[in-house]
């Protein structure tokens, strides 16, 4: 694999595999701003094969990878072939709805891969104006820019690493510069944050995690409410949950958040431990 | 067979289609519910769109995604 420097090398190789496609396939789906934050701390990296791009991501101790394929007949002979899915530690995502995304789950399964995990979208549609106020007696606030370590490391040892798209260190730095952080700190620790991200009408909730040792203060009802109050131009709130964890799929049913359908599998290579 | 503004509606129910002109620039939709209308526009309208039109810009607004219809072989 080589480096990718410049954000026009992406989507030349996005066009590329697309320019003559029959049946385009792809898992990538890149924003812009987020492909300069990659390149700038050099995690992004390409193979150019017949009919496809191949796209790897460094995420910590693995890569996670995207491809683009002008059919599913390239990609399959390519991704068999691939020699960077035998060397590698990689993880890879197929979003979609449930019955549509078992073809391609076979044909990656035939390529060295085998499913890891399964993350479902949650949505909340806001049609009134939210009544519910905010528990009294936690003081809920924009994480500061010194919290930026407390808050990673809470995600870490919170979260599958490899399952759920964790932020980088810059990642959370611009995060909490652009006021998508949400912090309750007890005794100068910080207790729980809500991480999300809004864009126009539509608000994803990235992360909602209270440290264990501060579950008793309801710091993550008072997080929920105090984002739904400050969202106010928000109509539709969504998420996406490990399947496998029924008490956070729980209390978002609490909040109002429902199944919308869309799937996420996560499949990983041999070289991701169980 | 449905319109474009009613899948739209049936799909996203919270939002008014009507006011926006750039529904992915305005938040009601993203990527993922583009995987989503496809699925729901191709059944109705008895089609498959192509991957390579699976771009933002065909679903800006009603227009494009007609304009996207009909180049597709919808009859509208």
């Amino acid at each position: 694999m080589r480096p990718v420097c410049t954000v026009d090398e992406v989507f030349q190789g996005i066009q590329s595999a697309k320019s003559g496609a029959v049946d385009f396939r792809t898992n990538f789906f890149p924003v812009r701003e987020r492909l300069h934050l990659w390149i700038a701390h050099g995690e992004l990296a390409s193979v150019d094969c017949q009919g496809v791009t191949f796209f790897f991501r460094k995420d910590r101790d693995f890569w996670h990878f995207y491809f683009c394929a002008t059919s599913l007949a390239s990609l399959q002979r390519e991704a068999t072939t691939l020699s960077e899915l035998k060397t590698e530690p990689m993880v890879t995502d197929l979003v979609g709805s449930e019955p549509g995304l078992g073809e391609m789950s076979a044909l990656l399964q035939c390529a060295g891969f085998r499913s890891y995990a399964r993350l479902q979208r949650m949505a909340r549609a806001v049609r009134w104006e939210e009544s519910r106020s905010v528990c009294e007696g936690l003081q809920v606030g924009l994480a500061e820019k010194s919290d930026g370590a407390a808050i990673l490391n809470l995600l870490e040892r919170s979260f599958n690493h490899y399952a759920e798209q964790l932020p980088t260190q810059a990642e959370v730095e611009l995060a909490i510069e652009r006021q998508q952080i949400f912090a309750v700190k007890i005794a100068a620790n910080v207790a729980g944050i809500l991480f999300f991200e809004t864009h126009g009408v539509t608000s994803s909730l990235r992360f909602w995690v209270v440290d264990e040792r501060f579950r008793t203060y309801r710091a993550g009802s008072a997080l929920m409410l105090y984002y739904f109050k400050t969202q106010r131009t928000v109509r539709r709130f969504t998420l996406w949950v490990n399947t496998e964890n029924a008490n956070a799929i729980l209390k978002y049913g609490h909040y109002g958040y429902a199944q919308d359908g869309l799937m996420d599998h996560v499949l990983a290579n041999k070289m991701i431990p169980s | 067979m449905k319109s474009v503004a009613e899948i739209l509606n049936e799909i996203r129910p919270e939002f008014d289609f009507a006011s926006s002109t750039d529904f992915v620039g305005d938040g009601m939709l993203d990527s993922f519910d583009l995987i989503t209308l496809v699925s729901a526009l191709d059944g109705n309208y008895g089609i498959s769109i192509l991957g390579t039109d699976i771009v933002p810009e065909n679903f800006q607004n009603v227009q494009t995604i007609e304009a996207l219809l009909r180049k597709n072989g919808a009859g509208l």
